[in-house]
Formats: C-alpha cells, structure tokens, sequence
C-alpha cells in the first residue's frame, strides 16, 4: 500500500536501536529513546527525529514493545513504552545477526 | 498479523477520534521537549521552536507515517469516498434509477437463471449424506449405458464392491384416478440407504421386498399426497390401483423428498412387485430382462477414481462370456447428490443460454457504462481541478469505482425482485402453454433462495460494477489537468471513441442474439410445418396393460365412437424408438428402427405403401416372417434393386430370415428433431399382444379421449397407461423448441431496447457535445437536413460496423448448432436478414430524436455561449 521511503531503509536498523535502548530501562517515551539513541551514538544518529514515531508504532503493532500513557518528569502527560517478552526475543534474535552480519562485512572490509 | 495487532488496528478504527489525539499529543510533547532542551542550549524562544522542527522532519509526513502503521487508511477513504458518492446521487436521482433499473434487468434475469439451475444441479437433494451417493452403470462400445437385470444386481450386491450399499431402482409409471402418477420401484433399503423418514405411517422397509410377488404395498410422496388426495388423513391402509393392481398405502415420505431421479416421483413400491405391475417378461423369470439402476453409497474413504478402477474390472469380468456388443467398454459413475449431476456434457447444453443470458446483462453494463463516461466528461473539470491539486490518480478511480459499487446495490435488490417476478411469470408462461397432457407430468421443484444463490448475486453484482466503472473511472482521471481546468473538455476525443466503441460492441451483440433468435424460431416453424409422413388428427393413442387388453379391446370394438382400431409396439412421435441390427444377404448390416404393426396402422395415419402390399390379417396373428421396409431402409439395403421380395437377416431374438413383402413411404416414428426415420422396417403384430393401441375416432377428439379414458378406467381400473391424442404427442415433442424460441424471443426484445436506449443516449450526447460546432454549421447556411444527416451518419456508421460484426459471429454460431440439428442444416438468409434490418431500423429511430434536436439548435444562443 504505502510508497517505500528513506524510512524503510533504514527501518531495520531503528527497529534494533530501540529495542535496544528499551531493554536497558524500564520504560521510555518517544522523546527519552531520541535523546538516548543520540547522545549513545556520539550524534552520528540523530536527524529526522520524527521517523522514529512510525518505527515506534510498527513495533507496538508488532508486540515487541507496549505502550501505555504516564506522567513525565516534568508533570507533562506523556506515552511510555516498554519491552514486551517477544519484543525481547526478536532483540535477542537481531542483536545476534547484526553482531553476524557486522564481522563479516568487516572481515570482507580487511580482507580487500 | 498478531493478536496486538489486531486488537490496535480495531481500537484505531473504532475510537478513530481518540487514537489521532494521542498521536497530536505526542507529537506535542517530542516537540516541546526538544523546545525545552535548545532554550536551555541558549536559543532564543523562536530559534528553539524553529530547531525543534527541523530536528524532528515534517510533522505532516510523520503522521501520516504513522496513520499509515494502523493499516486502516483503506476503511476511512472508503468512507470518504461513499459520503461523496452518496451526495453526488443525491442531486442526481434520475440518472441513479436509470442505471439501477438498467443493470437490475440484466441482473435479474440471470440470477432467475442460476436459481432454476442451482434447484436442479446444484442444491443437493435433501437425503442423508448426498455426496456419497453415486448411479452406476457399464456402457458398451457405443457408450450407450446399460440396465441391469435382477441376476446382476444379486451379484453385484454379493461382491460387495466399492460401495457400503446399494439399491436398485425402476421407473414405472401409472395413472391413479386419471391423474398421471410417476413412481420408482425400489429395492426394500432404500429407504433405509437413503435416510428418508415418513411423514405419515412407514417408509418402505427391506420387509416388503423380500420374495417376488411380495408386498403390494407403497409410499406416496408428500406432494402427490397433497395435491392427489388433499392431504387426508385416512390415506394409509388406502388401496390405489397401480396399473391394474391393488396396492395398500403404507406411508407418506417426509415432505421434501421427492426422490433422487431427475424428475420428482409420486410413489415408491418394492422392486419385488414388478411382475405383477409389468407386461412382458418376469424380472425374476428365466428370461433375465435388463430393467434396473443401480444406485449406491460409496465406503467411506473410497475415492471416485479408486472406485471406477474396481468397478471397471468387476464389469469386464463379468460380461467377458458375453458377445462382443454386450461386452463392458467402460462404466459411469455418476453423482446423485443433486437432482441433475453436473458434467461437462450438461454444461455443454447449459453454455447457449448461459451466453445469451449474459450477454444481455453485458449489453445493459455497456449502457451503463456509457452513461457513466458521459457523466465523467461532464465532470472533467471537477476531475481536473482535483489532479490538479495533486489527488491521485488511482485515488480518484477508487473513488470512481466506489460509486459504481453503491450504484450496483439498489441495482442488486431490484434484480433480485425481478428475478423472483421473472421466475414466476415464466413458469404461469409455461403452464399456460405446454401442451395439455403434459401438464400433468411436470412437476415444480423448490427453488430456494440460499447461500449458492446470494454468493452468485453478489458475485454478479460486483462483476458488472467493475465491468460498467471500470473504463470511465480509467477513462475520466486520464485529463489533461490544464486543459480541462479552463473547460475545453471536447478537445480530448477519447471518451467518444470509448463510447463509440461501447456503441458498437452493443450493436454486435444485439444482431448476434436477435439473429439466434431468428435462426431458432425459423427452425421452430419449420419443424412444426414439417411433413412428418403421416395424419396424426383424429388418431389416440394409449398403452394398455396385458391382463386388460381383451376387456379394453372389446369395449374399443364396441364403441360407437371408434372406427378402426390398430396396434404397435412404438407410439409414433413418443420420443423413443427400439432399433436392432438387420442385414441382407450381400449387403452391409445396418442399424434400423423397426415398430410391429397391425395391418390397419398404415391406413390409421395414412401412410402410404409405395410398393408390394399391407400385411395381411393372418400375417399379424402367426407373427410370419415377413416386413415391409421404408423407403429409406429398402435404399440402404437394397439399393436399385426393388426391394419387394428379398430377404433380409434379423439378428434380434429369436434371429430369423425375414422375406420383404412392400415398402411404405418414409415417416418420423420417434422425435420431430431428427427428421425422418433413415431406415425402418414394420414387423407384424396384433392388437391382442401389442402393447400399444390406436385408434381413429369421429367427433371432437379431446372429448373423446376424456369419455374413453373415463370409461376403461372404470371397466379395468389401471388397465390403460398413457392416453393421449396424437396431435398432443405432436405438440409435446414441439414444445421444447416453442419454449427456446419465447425465451429467445424474450433476450432479443430486451437486447433491442437496451440498444435502442445506448445508441439514443450516445446520440443525444454527442448532440450536446457539438451543439457549438452544430451552431455555427447552422449559422454558416447548413440546412435542417444537413444537420440531421450529420448526427443520423454518425449513428450508422458505427452500426453498419456492430451489424457486420454480430452478422459474422452469428454466422459462426448457427454453423456450429446447425451440426446437431437436422432442421438447421443450410444456410437460411430469412433470419439474417430480419435481424439486421431491425437493428438498422432500431439505430435509425433511436438517432432521430437526438438528430430532430440538432437540427433546432438556435445559432444566435449557441454561439452566444463563449
């Protein structure tokens, strides 16, 4: 249905950062996971914030994270997801082939 | 899809509302975090909001992003589109019933069709497990199947096959107080194979079938139960007379079975009873007579393909001693899960109608279709303006093809409502105009409206949506967005040629059918002005049981009404004939008809003996080997001898020399459709042992009939089978092709008025379209017959090309009926010439209000316009 965008390129990669970066809380809003993935990536990742609303939503659809609304620490209303059990296994399951995936490319990369 | 997701993509289409607040909402707040954080970073308040922005990318896109993760985009422009569309119909009322009523027609009429063909081949008969039930025979080389005798039944039940049961079954037919009553003869577990409980007394049991001679006992179906007797209550323990012997009723079957032949049946008696209801030789006499079907469940998990596999070899083992013309070739196994089983072969027979049905509901789509383009055009500015403003294309031809769909719904309960009336008004057609004696004999099964009907209706419904919207949605969004936003819609000329070509296609199918139908009535005509060879006024025919033939013989001799009495096996015109092998001496063996007469049939219907002489009254009562052959058959085996005086080969039973003593003229004995009889030959008989009696009587002959019939019923009740004038016989062999020739009559009128209606809305149209260029024709000095000539040029060019078109298919098509039918053989100019000229004559008329129209276009208004 929907037109492929730069979004989906790069739609793997995101999906692995965030599960990754809500494995290491209890749960975050959009904003939080943002700044998280920025400043853990030295800045490299940081343009077009708002893609990573889709991702977020793709997620929950997909029941890897949950998400519910909360209170922020400023007293804002905000929304709160957090890992969900499959939601850690397929972190699990990606984590391992990008680790695979990454050491080959970089062997390749030697070997040239 | 997972379970969250189901459970986000419902919430998100129930609470729509609510899910695009949370999403603003946070969105919001990312935003206002990120504000936060560049102020606190030393940004002014309007730098901060600026980065804030450009950090996060294009809200709109984002959201959109996301609307696009819920996966229920579909549903709310769906919904969008039917708000526009319903709107759209609401200022436009006229144009939403023209095209309702238009497609409903079409609509209509084929879903009155597949009723009547779900009734009979597709609704299974209402029996325990239908699907497992299966007809078997063994064909031999001809393919002709076989009856079995009651020796072969007995084996094939003892070897116990690919079946867990089976039955054996025989029509019979009879009259029960002059009404025509249509039974089967059973084996005593059918109904226990079956299923079928009764609704009032028993069912037949295996009880009753268990020796020859027992029980005289039968079953009537609810129907006849009904209709016969009224329903009364104190029908069991009745005695009815079956063909002249008394039988008790024991039981009426549960209402809605009406057995599992094609043709409902009335009463059920056991197998056992034959001999004593049926001449000729005893069932379970030495004489082995091939009468039964046989029908059986298949075991469970016995496949059809495994089944013909052991059934073929069983029916090859056990006719392997046989002659090779009675040997097994091969077998059918046939389903009897609905009343008619569904073959290619019935599908085959079934295509013509279906064609010609649907190409009706094809011509009404190409109506609508073009009214819709008309529409489009008209709309193209709007069109235009929307690309313009960056709609989509395929948005807008879903929303195209959207309103075709809601149009197709009021479409769809019409139809619905006209196939209920169609169905009705055809079968009052056809009780009003079968022949008389037929009436009797038809039965109306139920038609329901069930789940195989409403699927074909939706199917149908949706399928001529997409045929009617399909090219103007793809047709309308083609515009030029410049062009068409500034108005000048008339420069791009494709709609016309769609519509021009929707035109022509009309036209085609229009001569295509109405020629078919020329074709079909032409044949119907000369079959019924066909020269059968022989007198059928003043002839009744009946059949007359063995043990009542003396009594009913003398009251016939007697009667004052009656001239002359004649006998034969074969009822002439009565839809069969028996043929057997006969072969002269050098000759080659042919197949022929042959009837045995009595010396008085030839003068009952006049029919000539061309040479020789009658058979004389010794000759029928010793049955002498003598014949007369017909002029065909004395051609094919004695060709340019004179036939009178040779000897023929009879290979019949018993086989024997049989001397040629005349020859008659040639006649039809079996079924007007096939013409004459190729070859016959007439064997000796006489009254006393002929099954069959005719006779010549004075006066008005239905009166007659009635008076015979009430008087030998009551003299030997059951005694006489069938009785009925010849010139009824005539009839009913005649009325299938008088029925296909009103149902014939019926599409061509309707395709016709659908044609008329698309070629005049086309015309009307391109009147419109042109009333500029008209104008200033008209202001140039055109004349009034100019302009008339111009739209009336336009109309027949593209009829001239649908007529050569629908001329050249239907060229092919009679070709391809004529190989099957004697009375089509030829090429017959009177139909093609009808149907073209009434196709020209209809565009003529259907262009001349739009062309009186043109011609009073007033040049100062028009040209007022720009």
């Amino acid at each position: 249905m929907r037109k492929p965008s730069r979004l989906d390129l790069l739609q793997g990669t995101l999906d692995l950062l965030i599960l990754r970066t809500l494995q290491s809380a209890d749960a975050m809003h959009g904003w939080a996971i943002s700044e998280r993935i920025r400043q853990v990536s030295e800045n490299v990742l940081q343009a077009n914030q708002g893609s990573l609303y889709p991702a977020l939503h793709r997620l929950e659809h997909q029941g890897w994270i949950k998400a519910e609304w909360g209170i922020s620490e400023l007293g804002r209303r905000a929304r709160f997801y957090r890992l969900t059990a499959p939601g850690r296994k397929q972190l699990q399951q990606e984590a391992d082939d990008w680790t695979r995936v990454a050491g080959a490319i970089g062997k390749v990369l030697e070997l040239a | 899809m997972t379970l969250s997701d189901l459970f986000l993509r419902l919430r998100a289409l129930m609470f729509r509302a609510r899910v695009e607040e949370e999403l603003e909402d946070e969105v919001e707040f990312h935003l206002a975090m990120a504000h936060r954080k560049h102020l606190e970073a030393g940004h002014s308040e309007e730098d901060a909001a600026r980065l804030a922005r450009l950090d996060f990318g294009r809200v709109g896109s984002v959201k959109e992003d996301c609307r696009g993760v819920r996966g229920i985009d579909i549903f709310e422009t769906a919904l969008q589109d039917i708000r526009y569309a319903l709107r759209s119909f609401w200022r436009n009322p006229g144009f939403v019933l023209t095209v309702a009523g238009t497609i409903a027609l079409g609509l209509g009429l084929n879903l009155a069709l597949f009723t009547l063909f779900n009734a009979y081949v597709l609704r299974p008969i209402s029996i325990r497990d239908p699907y497992s039930l299966y007809g078997f025979t063994w064909t031999d080389r001809q393919g002709a199947g076989h009856a079995f005798s009651w020796a072969e039944y007995k084996q094939f039940e003892k070897d116990n096959l690919a079946f867990s049961e089976v039955a054996a079954v025989q029509y019979i037919y009879t009259r029960i107080d002059g009404h025509a009553f249509q039974g089967q003869l059973v084996t005593g577990n059918y109904f226990q194979m079956l299923g079928v409980t009764s609704e009032l007394g028993r069912p037949l049991l295996p009880e009753d079938a268990s020796a020859p001679g027992r029980e005289a006992v039968l079953v009537l179906s609810y129907q006849a139960w009904q209709s016969t007797f009224g329903g009364r209550a104190d029908i069991i323990g009745m005695k009815l007379m079956v063909r002249g012997f008394p039988m008790e009723v024991v039981g009426v079957a549960r209402k809605g079975f009406q057995d599992i032949s094609e043709v409902p049946r009335d009463f059920w008696a056991p197998v056992t009873m034959a001999d004593r209801l049926q001449d000729g030789s005893d069932l379970f006499g030495v004489e082995h007579p091939e009468r039964l079907e046989i029908v059986g469940r298949l075991r469970r998990g016995q496949s059809v393909s495994g089944a013909k596999a052991i059934l073929t070899a069983w029916s090859q083992r056990i006719t392997a001693q046989l002659p090779e013309d009675h040997k097994a070739a091969g077998i059918l196994l046939r389903s009897k899960a609905t009343s008619i089983p569904l073959t290619p072969e019935l599908l085959i027979v079934f295509s013509p109608l279906v064609i010609a049905f649907t190409l009706v509901l094809v011509l009404a789509c190409t109506n609508v279709a073009s009214m819709m383009l008309a529409r489009a055009v008209a709309r193209q500015r709007e069109i235009g303006i929307r690309l313009s403003l960056g709609a989509l294309r395929r948005r807008l031809i879903r929303q195209l093809l959207t309103e075709s769909i809601l149009l197709s719904i009021p479409a769809a309960i019409l139809g619905f409502i006209i196939s209920r009336v169609t169905i009705d008004a055809s079968i009052r057609v056809m009780f009003a105009t079968v022949p008389k004696d037929m009436l009797e004999l038809i039965h109306d099964v139920p038609r329901p409206v069930d789940w195989r009907v409403i699927a074909f209706m939706v199917f149908a419904t949706l399928a001529s949506a997409l045929l009617f919207g399909l090219a103007p949605a793809f047709q309308a969004t083609r515009a030029n967005v410049i062009s068409s936003v500034r108005g000048e819609v008339t420069s791009d000329l494709r709609p016309v040629r769609a519509r021009n070509a929707l035109v022509i296609a009309q036209v085609t199918v229009c001569t295509l059918l109405l020629v078919a139908c020329g074709v079909l009535v032409r044949t119907t005509m000369a079959m019924s002005a066909f020269d059968i060879g022989f007198r059928t006024n003043n002839v009744i025919a009946m059949e007359v049981a063995a043990n009542s033939r003396r009594q009913v013989l003398d009251a016939l001799a007697s009667d004052p009404e009656v001239d002359t009495i004649a006998a034969a096996s074969a009822i002439p015109l009565n839809g069969a004939v028996r043929t057997m092998t006969i072969r002269a001496d050098d000759g080659p063996a042919i197949s022929t008809a042959y009837n045995e007469v009595s010396p008085e049939y030839f003068g009952i219907l006049g029919i000539p003996i061309l040479r020789g002489r009658n058979f004389t009254k010794q000759e029928s009562a010793s049955e002498t080997p003598v014949a007369i052959l017909s002029a065909g058959a004395a051609q094919s085996l004695f060709a340019g001898r004179d036939a009178v005086g040779q000897i023929f080969h009879l290979s019949g039973k018993p086989a024997r020399d049989v001397r040629v003593i005349g020859v008659a003229a040639d006649i039809v004995t079996c079924c007007i459709p096939w013409g004459k009889d190729p070859a016959l030959i007439y064997l000796p008989t006489t009254s006393a042992t002929s099954a069959a009696v005719l006779v010549h009587v004075r006066g008005e002959v239905e009166a007659v009939r009635h008076r015979l019939d009430t008087r030998l019923a009551e003299l030997a009740p059951g005694a006489i089978g069938d009785i009925h004038s010849l010139d009824q016989y005539r009839a009913a062999g005649m009325y299938a092709f008088r029925a296909a020739s009103m149902i014939g009559a019926a599409l061509g009128g309707l395709a016709l008025f659908l044609t008329l209606t698309g070629i005049y809305g086309v015309l009307s149209y391109f009147v419109t379209q042109r009333t500029k260029e008209i104008g200033i024709r008209v202001a140039l000095g055109a004349t009034t017959r100019t302009v008339v000539g111009l739209v009336l040029t336009q109309s027949l060019r593209l009829t001239a090309i649908g007529i050569g078109l629908g001329v050249g298919l239907a060229l092919g098509v009679s070709r391809l009926i004529a190989s099957n039918l004697v009375f089509m053989r030829g090429f017959d100019v009177a139909p093609f010439a009808a149907g073209v000229l009434l196709v020209a004559f209809s565009a003529l008329a259907a262009g001349y209000v739009p062309s009186r129209r043109a011609a009073r276009i007033d040049p100062i208004q028009t040209l007022r316009y720009d």
